[in-house]
């Protein structure tokens, strides 16, 4: 437990730990560029996309999700090295733990309020109704 | 030793839920459990694992926390209030630029995580400061937004749309001017210290907290600007 | 100089909060000077202020959650006895005063008395438990503690400086927003929360970690206790549900002090996201505080029926079931908002479903018992008296769930009696059944069974006797946080719960004489085996007190109750396990970090609910200041010698060779 000495157990790694698989300096740096290469190509497609004729006009916002979808995924593997070995299972785990906590959150606070907006007089309205 | 290592004795246990009866006969430390990892049967995890797979789990707290603005900007972002929208105030050049200092700023702090995996000091300072040099880049280019966006009148206490979008990117932000805080101890306690086994953990942790930055930027810049924009 | 405070935030014309305050801040002081002048103050700043030991921290939880639950019951006293007292009549609380109350009464409840109670236990337990000899970040559990207690103290400090929040306790807006708040009552709430709320969530991720990553040897998941097992259920949905509350609170701040419109009348804002949002922490705050509660029933049940727990399995699923389903249900709070039939059926149905995963808990405990030779010791007494009305409350959470009942009976006294119903039940006979359970572990000594039973009995009539008068009430059409009444068909049940309050008062005095006799009688109810209950646990198996590092070696986990396995083959062989070769033990160092922090942070607090910039631009300054002398501390780390821990270990040895010379020949222990 000390700071003098730190085993590596086998078998079990934290998250965004290189040495999992023993990578050499070379290998660590190409993962580095192919993971900055996809994700600026991916940004770069983002930014693109919002002005292109290329997609059915609705269907945009819908592209801009999967594309954010695609490089968060990309971030994860190419920087923060979370794999699907073994080895990682507790931090997968737990990070989709908390995706579902997000996707709860944020899809059920939109589909409540959605309701709300729905059903009820605007706000604006009821206070000018007040007045 | 792997997970598929097969000289453990699967017969009695074929789960290894530990309920088989033969691990009392198995002997030796945790009946042979050491075999099964990443849950810590063979007992309590190494330092580095513990802290940062609890410094993971911070992180997934704080991404929840960005959820919940999210959210509020989700619900808020048509309350314009006869004030000014997306369209009309979002600069994409500017948040293109930003995008582009924070995703760079991940890249080079990347790069000094493998100078520090073969402990070279100067290689890791130098991937550090251009770390923070980006992402004072990205932040002064932010400020630059929200100053002119308060100079035009369209300021958080608008709409409840820019108290939504003032907030959610301006927690990320934060988080970035925390981090720059940190980023500066930790060149310093590199440069004092050395690369000792804390001081090797504590960079793990920031590279994992510059990086979720980048990953939650990338939700910020596609939600609340390029959606927001088309709106 | 200093922002919005003057002498005028003292309420020198309001007689009650002023006396209560005044003698509040007089015994402080008294104990205080007590402590300074009996020479205990290096004693406790060694061994407690800076401990990071996690059973000091888990005990001092406890001692604040219990204090602050006295407080709490004072502010229940104050309304029943204003509502006994109001009808056609002012009472004797004027209203401004009386909201203060019921708002102060419910955040302490929740925040400052069960929710330190719980962590306090988890923090003694499950290291205990999970046969290890801290948790993962020990001077971050320290941090934890300090910064619960910072919020503990800054709404205390709201009794005599300024007011209250008198919004309810979960400051909805737009009444909490600054035009119709415009006090600092509403600012005591936001600080008191947001700092105490990054306390609860470093302690869950604290534990998180702990469970997760830091068990003895050869203890798989499913050989954890299932207090371990609802401890993790437990700190999940901390982790998952205090963001939201601290990013809720934090936009209602905004809205404050930056003028933010996120829930404000005008300019687009939508007060229904904020009640949305909190809710959404509200729920699995709910089962935060009650999942670790059913882990202690679990435990005590088990020892004191003499049976393993039956069906272990389905108590793992159920748990974890909850946990999952508990962060789906939160919309039934506000179904009366007006959402459409699909989101309130969805709502209404997964919050039936939930009692599923609490059913199958009953019947498990139910089957515990049976057929079990079951002693009827204090918390075993807590256990069966939960069992009993948890299932009515939770009966009545069934009937709120159906959303067209909902609507009658929101707001109502009715739901006011469920909750009371639950929780009491729930989580405050579960803290009487943990307190009194793991007390002979912490300190060597148990409680008087007398005036333990004595307060047990008392308490489930007293709560009997406030609760189901309310539940008519409720019925009647009474609502909640009255001030006061004219309805002549309520009284007799306002003056039935008022007659309970003081049943509810004898019951306290009963606990309270139970502390002092028991530390009086400590001699003779002393237990040096380390094992009072015959229990079945690890926690069981090292002295009490436990040694700093809990156990000499790492217990070699073999099964699902590795202690009694232990202690089986034991009584068998009538011998220990052969002596381990002892090895000096590394230990994490005290550290006053968590106390310098709360100490910033209180400060802060404070100055931010009061407006004093500068005093705000110092603690922040001063908190990274503490940042970074913490992150150049050198020693973090000493080291007890092997002769220290042998020396410990054999005493530990000696006394359970004599308990097993007492029982070499009886079949049974006593």
């Amino acid at each position: 437990m000390s700071h003098d000495t730190d085993t590596r157990g086998p078998g079990d790694v934290g998250p965004g730990f290189m040495d999992a698989t023993g990578v050499t300096v070379g290998e660590g740096i190409a993962r580095y560029v192919i993971g900055f290469v996809l994700a600026s190509a991916l940004t770069a497609a983002s930014f693109y996309v919002l002005d292109t004729s290329l997609i059915w006009g609705p269907g945009i916002p819908v592209a801009l999700v999967v594309l954010a979808v695609a490089q968060i995924g990309v971030h994860l593997v190419f920087f923060l090295h979370i794999t699907t070995a073994p080895d990682n299972t507790n931090n997968v785990l737990a990070l989709a733990f908390g995706v579902l906590i997000v996707a709860l959150v944020i899809g059920g606070s939109l589909w409540i309020m959605d309701h709300l907006n729905e059903r009820m007089m605007p706000m604006q309205e009821i206070m000018q109704m007040h007045r | 030793m792997s997970a598929t290592d097969t000289s453990f004795p699967r017969a009695a246990d074929p789960y290894r839920v530990g309920h088989g009866r033969d691990w009392l006969s198995a002997g030796g430390r945790g009946g042979g459990y050491v075999h099964a990892t990443g849950h810590g049967e063979g007992g309590p995890a190494s330092r580095r694992v513990i802290v940062g797979y609890g410094f993971w789990i911070f992180l997934l707290s704080d991404i929840v926390m960005f959820s919940a603005f999210f959210a509020a900007h989700a619900v808020l972002q048509t309350a314009t209030a006869g004030g000014p929208s997306g369209r009309e105030l979002f600069n994409l050049e500017s948040i293109a630029l930003q995008t582009g200092c924070l995703l760079a700023s991940s890249f080079t702090c990347g790069l000094s995580a493998v100078a520090t995996e073969v402990r070279n000091q100067l290689w890791t300072q130098i991937g550090l400061l251009v770390t923070g040099l980006l992402g004072l880049a990205f932040l002064t280019l932010e400020a630059r937004d929200f100053a002119g966006m308060i100079m035009q009148g369209a300021g958080p206490d608008r709409s409840a749309f820019l108290s939504s979008l003032f907030a959610v990117v301006g927690l990320h932000g934060l988080h970035v001017s925390a981090g720059l805080l940190w980023l500066g101890t930790m060149m310093a306690q590199v440069f004092v210290k050395g690369f000792r086994p804390d001081i090797m953990r504590r960079l793990v942790c920031f590279n994992l907290f510059w990086h979720a930055l980048d990953i939650i930027w990338v939700a910020l810049f596609t939600i609340v600007y390029l959606i927001g924009l088309g709106r | 100089m200093f922002g919005k405070l003057t002498w005028d935030a003292i309420p020198w014309d309001q007689p009650i909060p002023l006396v209560a305050g005044s003698v509040v801040v007089l015994i402080v002081l008294a104990i205080l000077a007590w402590v300074v002048l009996k020479g205990y103050l290096p004693y406790l700043w060694r061994e407690w202020i800076t401990s990071v030991d996690h059973k000091r921290i888990g005990v001092m939880y406890t001692l604040l959650g219990v204090l602050m639950l006295l407080r709490g019951f004072i502010d229940a006293i104050m309304m029943r006895s204003q509502q006994a007292l109001a009808f056609h009549a002012a009472g004797y609380l004027p209203p401004e005063h009386y909201n203060q109350i019921f708002s102060a009464h419910g955040t302490i409840m929740i925040f400052f008395a069960a929710m330190p109670i719980m962590i306090g236990l988890m923090n003694f337990a499950v290291p205990l438990q999970l046969g290890v000899r801290d948790v993962a970040f020990p001077t971050l559990n320290s941090t934890s503690f300090w910064l619960t207690a910072t919020g503990a103290l800054l709404v205390n400090i709201s009794l005599v400086v300024g007011e209250f929040a008198r919004t309810g306790w979960l400051v909805y807006p737009p009444l909490s927003e600054l035009p119709y708040s415009p006090g600092v009552g509403v600012d005591y709430y936001l600080w008191a929360l947001l700092i105490s709320g990054v306390g609860t969530l470093m302690t869950g991720i604290n534990f998180v970690t702990t469970i997760l990553k830091i068990r003895a040897p050869g203890m798989s998941y499913l050989r954890m206790t299932i207090f371990c097992w609802t401890a993790l259920a437990s700190n999940l949905l901390i982790v998952a549900a205090f963001p939201v509350l601290t990013a809720t609170l934090g936009m209602l701040a905004l809205d404050r002090y930056l003028g933010f419109h996120f829930f404000s009348n005008d300019a687009g804002g939508n007060m229904m996201m904020f009640i949305n949002l909190i809710w959404t922490w509200g729920h699995p705050e709910v089962y935060i505080l009650v999942l670790p509660a059913f882990g202690i029933f679990s435990e005590v049940i088990s020892t004191f029926s003499g049976k393993p727990l039956f069906n272990y399995r389905s108590m793992v699923a159920a748990t974890m079931f909850i946990c999952l389903v508990s962060y789906l249900v939160w919309m039934h709070h506000f179904f009366t908002m007006g959402a459409g039939a699909d989101v309130n059926a969805f709502f209404g149905i997964t919050t039936s479903i939930i009692a599923v995963g609490t059913g199958v808990k009953i019947y498990n405990w139910l089957f515990t018992m049976y057929g079990g030779r079951i002693r009827f010791t204090t918390p075993m007494l807590w256990s069966m008296g939960f069992l009993v009305t948890f299932t009515i409350g939770g009966m009545t959470g069934v009937l709120l769930a159906v959303p067209p009942a909902d609507f009658v009976l929101h707001n109502s006294l009715f739901l006011v009696a469920h909750f009371h119903n639950v929780i009491i039940a729930g989580v405050v006979f579960g803290a009487f059944a943990g307190i009194t359970y793991w007390f002979p572990k912490a300190f060597g000594f148990r409680l008087d069974e007398g005036w333990g039973k004595a307060a047990f009995w008392l308490s489930l009539l007293g709560f009997y006797v406030v609760f189901m008068p309310l539940y008519v009430a409720g019925l009647l059409g009474m609502t909640r946080r009255l001030q006061h009444y004219d309805v002549a068909e309520w009284r007799p049940w306002v003056l039935a719960a008022g007659v309970g309050i003081i049943i509810m008062i004898c019951a306290l005095a009963c606990q309270v004489t139970q502390f002092v006799v028991s530390i009086r009688r400590r001699d003779e109810l002393r237990d040096d085996t380390g094992d009072p209950w015959h229990g079945r646990s690890l926690e069981w198996a090292t002295a009490s007190p436990p040694p700093p590092f809990n156990f000499a070696v790492l217990p070699d986990v073999r099964g699902e109750e590795p202690y009694w396995e232990i202690k089986q083959r034991a009584m068998e062989t009538q011998q220990l396990s052969p002596e381990p070769q002892y090895q000096p033990i590394e230990m994490p160092r005290n550290s006053p970090t968590g106390f310098i922090t709360a100490f910033f942070c209180t400060m802060t607090g404070f100055a931010l609910i009061w407006h004093i910039w500068w005093m705000v631009g110092l603690g922040l300054v001063a908190a990274y200041g503490v940042f970074v002398w913490f992150a150049w501390r050198e020693v973090v780390e000493y080291v007890i010698p092997a002769e220290e821990v042998a020396r410990l270990d054999r005493a530990r040895r000696q006394a359970r060779e004599r308990w097993l010379a007492q029982h070499a020949r009886a079949s049974e222990p006593a």
